[in-house]
């Protein structure tokens, strides 16, 4: 299984074809992280053979910044449009992973994305979860894209 | 029994059996859970024949109160231990929910817990959701369980 690999795979995906936006990969980093700075963080449960959660976490103006990628116009607050536009990247992103997942022949069903919107706010997952994230470069700054994950025995 | 009452029933059955603090309903189910302050969240994932969320909103003393009492320790900031207990609040209340939503919880599946910890923010579902919010008491303050189901 390579689930950094995957992140990259799904997400580029996206911004590729859905979005036409230009997309620097970072590294996957595995094991626990530091604290991530969000402003904007969508969140979306994977249940199944994995018990997961996938997280896209952006600062404001990389949110305001895809949301302007998705509507063709420009977006100037953290309003419903932002919400929706990182939710839907998410579930996206969760389609993808639910595809490679399979690949892998573990079976996932995916849940309804959250969005998490403030000024600092922390996300923490379950102990002794795996984790997998990778930052992503756009012109107006950098998102991760997260999934913590446990095998269902 | 409807669901606002399978989801009291089964609220007030964890808090009595498995926190050991006698909770009640605090007033009429909510529109929304809002901007919440100095608080933390519980959250599970729920996927399958259902699709949906299930969230505990807490305020930090209540947490504070709720994991001292669940942990049988005495905790008095938010750190790790009021994180993990929140999220294992959370899975208890999603398993427990999976059962009144599908005949032995069968053909739903639980995400992995994950807390969400902060001064000021706020949670909402960014699909369709029909929701269901539920304020109750403790003796250090209100708690609000809110579950978002997929329409």
């Amino acid at each position: 299984m390579n689930i950094g690999q995957d992140i990259i795979d799904a997400t580029t995906d996206i911004f590729s074809t859905m979005l036409m936006m230009d997309l620097n990969v970072g590294d996957p980093v595995e094991g626990p992280g530091g604290e991530v700075l969000s402003n904007i963080t969508s969140m979306l449960g994977l249940g199944g053979d994995i018990r997961g959660m996938l997280a896209v976490h952006c600062p404001a103006t990389v949110a305001m910044a895809i949301t302007g990628g998705f509507l063709g116009m420009d977006v100037d607050e953290l309003n419903d449009d932002v919400k929706d536009a990182i939710g839907e990247i998410a579930n996206m992103v969760a389609g993808n992973l639910k595809v490679a997942f399979a690949g892998y022949d573990m079976k996932i069903e995916l849940a309804i994305p959250s969005s998490v919107v403030g000024e600092s706010f922390r996300v923490t997952g379950m102990l002794g979860a795996r984790r997998v994230a990778v930052p992503f470069d756009m012109v107006d700054g950098q998102f991760l894209v997260e999934i913590k994950y446990i095998v269902n025995s | 029994m409807d669901i606002n009452e399978n989801i009291i029933e089964t609220t007030i059955e964890i808090f009595t059996t498995m926190v050991m603090m006698d909770i009640s309903v605090a007033g009429p189910p909510l529109q929304a859970s809002g901007a919440l302050t100095d608080s933390i969240t519980g959250m599970i994932g729920l996927a399958g024949t259902h699709k949906g969320v299930l969230a505990i909103h807490i305020p930090n003393p209540v947490a504070i109160a709720i994991t001292s009492s669940f942990l049988g320790m005495d905790v008095d900031e938010i750190n790790d231990d009021v994180r993990d207990a929140v999220g294992e609040l959370a899975n208890m209340l999603g398993g427990n929910v999976k059962t009144i939503l599908s005949q032995k919880g069968r053909d739903i599946d639980l995400s992995l817990p994950s807390t969400i910890s902060g001064h000021e923010y706020g949670f909402k579902a960014t699909t369709n959701v029909d929701l269901v919010i539920l304020p109750f008491k403790t003796e250090k303050g209100d708690f609000v369980v809110e579950l978002q189901l997929e329409k």
